[in-house]
């Protein structure tokens, strides 16, 4: 396996708060990836770190073979790294059909911009009747397919995702995970950001759990999913959820 | 007499005006969430350049627009180079301060090379008008139509079919998620500064031919009143913004038909405020949100003041109390007095923008009352000097927390532009209420300062006077800080949502520092309006409101020793090495602007 994305030694703070301590991990090319933690752990910050958000102050950050440390985001972007944001983060605003063609923002084929959309728009089929409404007018789930969708368009080699379940009913929840693997199959890269270990971990090849900045435990997911440790890790009561 | 129709024309005309300002303020409001107060200086430069342009090069109009627009897109640019990219991650009232002093450096190197006076901008068309039932419209009525409409045109097409277009509105919606897209922000923030500053420069091309006429003077009033079009329309909004701007040109020359053009600005600003407190997503908001609000955090920047002990303080005290008797020159006394009288100034603002985080930006209403309260109550009551004075303190404590308390609700810039907004409307009451304020004449013969019937006649008792004043305050202000009440105080400015959860009263407290540092500015109006013995409208402005702010900011906002120093050395150090006029408000301006960059604690620290 080679890998795409590589995380070495990162240590990142806001203002005096240490946010990562010598954080390491690597994601293999074709795989899925999740990164696991409770609240307040530091997801978050790993995702924009590797988006180009936030500078670590020391450490390295590898994509596709190339040093991208403190690259600007826009950079990144064009390299190949596609996010959906922490709360999705729409463009209220406009149309999903004008958000779907933000993601392909950084790409200048127009032919093929307008066949990724089809594409897309055949993956994500709920939204094809939804390309004129607002975006900020769907519902959250539609919008967690939106961001997915918009970030496909940009034809990344690795999709960031940070807690794309969240706040989505059960059956939402399914469909999301479902269209993960699919977007996976197709050879996206992913990394995922999630709090709620068991679903991640039913899709994922790899995990990793951060407690506090620190990894704490990591592995294959076959092998985590049945490791009590994860419970005990961080979840506590959370699971329930 | 002119007829409605007339009047309407002229509303609509006056709002295309606006609306190139204000439509320009609303794009950078909306990619930056900065409100950039150097945008009325775009304004005059625009006038000036294509006052140049005419006079000089003889260039026909279309030439000339193109000219301005070029200049304009220029002078944004180089706007967002200084005012906006180095403070990024900054409080969010530091750019919108900073763009404050980009204003005074641009208005005041506008007035140096053209001289203060107005001049003329002819326009070239002929003076032809047409007939339109009982009124007319005129050739430049119908250019100045056109080119709104057309700019109108522009834009839309811009943010809906390009691609930058596409990057201003995605940054506008979410600076983040846009940047996750690829979008260069740093580069549409620069788009957005050159559009909006060409247009914004036409506007005050097209100004100056309406009127004939362009000053350097004309900065503030236009940065206002694109402001006020913006908050109308919704902040950030762009169709808000025009629309905003037609209400408000028609507003204006509505109220200008029935009560008369002195009235003019008035209408606009109570509108503000108006909008401010009751619809702060604008009149055309659909729905309730909360309106965009990423700039709240005051301009505190965190540091450990610099202790001054108590011995030192004494010291300097018995020091400054020993200038008359060691250095009698009048000139010297005067400008300390001078001094003294704008460490109260600084005393009081150090404690509303500072330890509560209210940045003022009208505090020279406050002086205003002050001195227009002392003034008149000596002069219309024979009310005793010393008493006069003591009651413009506690009516400008008791008026301006009523005038701002509506206020107290709203945060970051939307409260630093509504007390700027009650700066303005308190000098155009004063303006306007000729009975009691005898109106644009002003107040003569005010009675000079005296004490317990013994008159303080000699520079040095005046000096001692204001300088006890002073003290007095100082030590009073030291101790509310040390105080629990202190302590309440800073605690609602660092994070008033916390504060709140403790169930603390917000707007009480606010209210109550509010009132107390209004107390020291209003003495500070008064003893001023007994030395000077003339007052007028116009003697305490809107100048002097950011001088205060920026003598705090050098002070260290909150720390009561540091207003005094500020005071001293951008009050009095100017005088001593005879700074003429005209270069002082450029230096305000440069020290406000590298201070905020550099050292936004100010010299001594933050409280
Ligand atoms: N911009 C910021 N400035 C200062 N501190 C921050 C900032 N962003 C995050 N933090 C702090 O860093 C820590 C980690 O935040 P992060 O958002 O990465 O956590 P997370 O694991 O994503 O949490 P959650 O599950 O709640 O999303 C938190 O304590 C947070 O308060
Ligand atoms: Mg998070």
């Amino acid at each position: 396996m080679t890998e795409l994305l590589s995380l070495e030694n990162i240590n990142t703070f806001y203002g005096p708060v240490q946010v990562h301590f010598d954080l390491s991990l690597t994601v293999g090319r074709g795989h899925i990836v999740c990164l696991l933690g409770g609240n307040a752990s530091g997801k978050s910050t790993t995702m924009k770190i590797i988006l180009g958000l936030v500078k670590p102050q020391s450490g390295i950050v590898r994509f596709d073979g190339q040093p991208a440390t403190g690259l600007p985001t826009p950079q990144i972007v064009r390299r190949g790294v596609g996010s959906v944001p922490e709360a999705r983060r729409l463009f209220g605003d406009m149309s999903v059909r004008e958000n779907l063609l933000m993601g392909a923002f950084v790409r200048k084929d127009q032919k093929a911009i307008a066949e990724d959309l089809d594409r897309v728009l055949g993956l994500f089929p709920k939204l094809a009747e939804r390309l004129a409404q607002r975006a900020g007018t769907l519902s959250g789930g539609e919008q967690q397919m939106v961001a997915m969708a918009r970030a496909l368009m940009g034809r990344p080699k690795l999709i960031c995702m940070d807690e794309p379940t969240m706040g989505l009913s059960p059956l939402w929840v399914d469909r999301v995970l479902d269209l993960i693997a699919a977007i996976n199959k197709e050879g996206v890269t992913v990394f995922m950001v999630e709090q709620n270990a068991s679903l991640a971990l039913e899709i994922a090849h790899h995990a990793y759990v951060l407690q506090t900045g620190r990894i704490v435990l990591q592995g294959p997911a076959s092998q985590l999913r049945a490791d009590p440790r994860i419970r005990d890790a961080y979840l506590g009561g959370q699971e329930a959820a | 007499m002119s007829s409605w129709i007339d009047y309407t024309v002229n509303g609509i005309i006056i709002g295309n005006i606006y609306a190139l300002l204000a439509v320009g303020l609303a794009l950078i409001f909306g990619v930056s969430r900065l409100i950039n107060f150097a945008h009325g200086s775009v304004y005059v430069v625009g006038a000036y350049a294509g006052f140049l342009a005419v006079t000089h090069l003889g260039t026909p109009l279309p030439v000339t627009i193109a000219l301005v627009v070029v200049v304009g897109a220029l002078l944004g640019l180089v706007i967002e180079r200084f005012g906006l990219r180095p403070l990024q991650g900054y409080a969010h009232i530091a750019p919108l301060l900073a763009t404050i002093g980009i204003s005074f450096v641009l208005d005041q190197l506008v007035q140096l090379f053209f001289t203060p006076d107005p001049r003329a901008l002819p326009s070239s068309l002929l003076e032809t008008r047409f007939q339109i039932g009982s009124g007319t419209i005129g050739a430049l009525d119908l250019v100045i139509a056109a080119i709104g409409l057309a700019s109108a045109g522009l834009l839309y097409t811009f943010l809906r079919y390009t691609r930058l277009g596409w990057a201003v509105r995605a940054t506008a919606q979410d600076r983040d998620a846009a940047q996750q897209m690829g979008v260069d922000v740093d580069a549409v923030n620069r788009t957005v500064f050159a559009i909006a500053s060409g247009l914004g420069a036409v506007s005050g091309l097209l100004v100056g031919m309406y009127y004939n006429y362009i000053d350097p003077a004309m900065s503030f009033q236009a940065t206002l009143k694109g402001v006020v079009a913006q908050v109308v329309g919704g902040v950030g909004n762009v169709p808000g913004a025009i629309a905003g701007s037609l209400l408000l040109g028609l507003v204006e020359s509505y109220g200008i038909a029935l009560f008369g053009t002195s009235y003019r600005n008035l209408f606009a600003f109570v509108l503000l405020v108006a909008v401010l407190v009751w619809r702060p997503n604008g009149l055309f908001a659909s729905k309730r949100q909360t309106p965009p609000e990423p700039m709240t955090g005051t301009f505190i920047a965190p540091s450990r003041p610099i202790q001054i002990p108590g011995k030192v303080l004494l010291a300097a005290a018995a020091v400054a109390a020993l200038v008359p008797l060691v250095l009698p020159h009048p000139y010297v006394l005067q400008t300390l007095t001078n001094s003294w009288l704008y460490a109260l100034l600084g005393l009081s603002l150090t404690l509303i923008a500072g330890t509560v985080g209210l940045v003022s930006l009208g505090h020279a209403a406050l002086l205003a009352i002050g001195g227009y309260s002392s003034a008149l109550l000596a002069l219309n009551f024979g009310v005793p000097v010393g008493i006069a004075i003591l009651s413009a303190g506690l009516i400008a404590a008791l008026l301006g927390t009523v005038l701002v308390f509506p206020s107290f609700r709203l945060r970051g810039h939307y409260l630093s532009i509504a007390t700027l907004a009650i700066g303005e409307i308190v000098s155009l009451v004063i303006l306007n209420w000729e009975w009691l304020t005898r109106g644009p004449i002003g107040v003569s013969g005010i009675p000079s300062l005296s004490l317990f019937g013994i008159e303080l006649d000699t520079d040095r008792s005046v000096y001692w006077f204001t300088l006890v004043l002073v003290i007095v305050l100082a030590a009073l202000q030291l101790r509310l800080l040390g105080s629990h009440l202190g302590r309440v105080l800073r605690a609602v400015r660092d994070d008033d949502v916390a504060a709140r959860s403790y169930g603390i009263r917000l707007d009480r407290y606010k209210a109550l520092a509010f009132a107390f540092g209004s107390f020291a500015a209003g003495v500070s109006g008064g003893v001023t309006s007994h030395i000077y013995s003339y007052i007028n409208h116009e003697t305490f402005n809107a100048q002097l409101s950011i001088l205060a702010l920026t003598i705090v900011i050098l002070g260290g906002m909150g720390n009561v020793t540091g207003a005094i120093v500020g005071s001293v050395l951008l009050v009095g150090l100017p005088e001593v090495f005879r700074v003429a006029a005209e270069y002082r408000v450029l230096i305000y301006g440069l020290v406000l602007l590298l201070l905020v960059r550099f050292r936004p604690q100010g010299l001594l620290g933050t409280v």
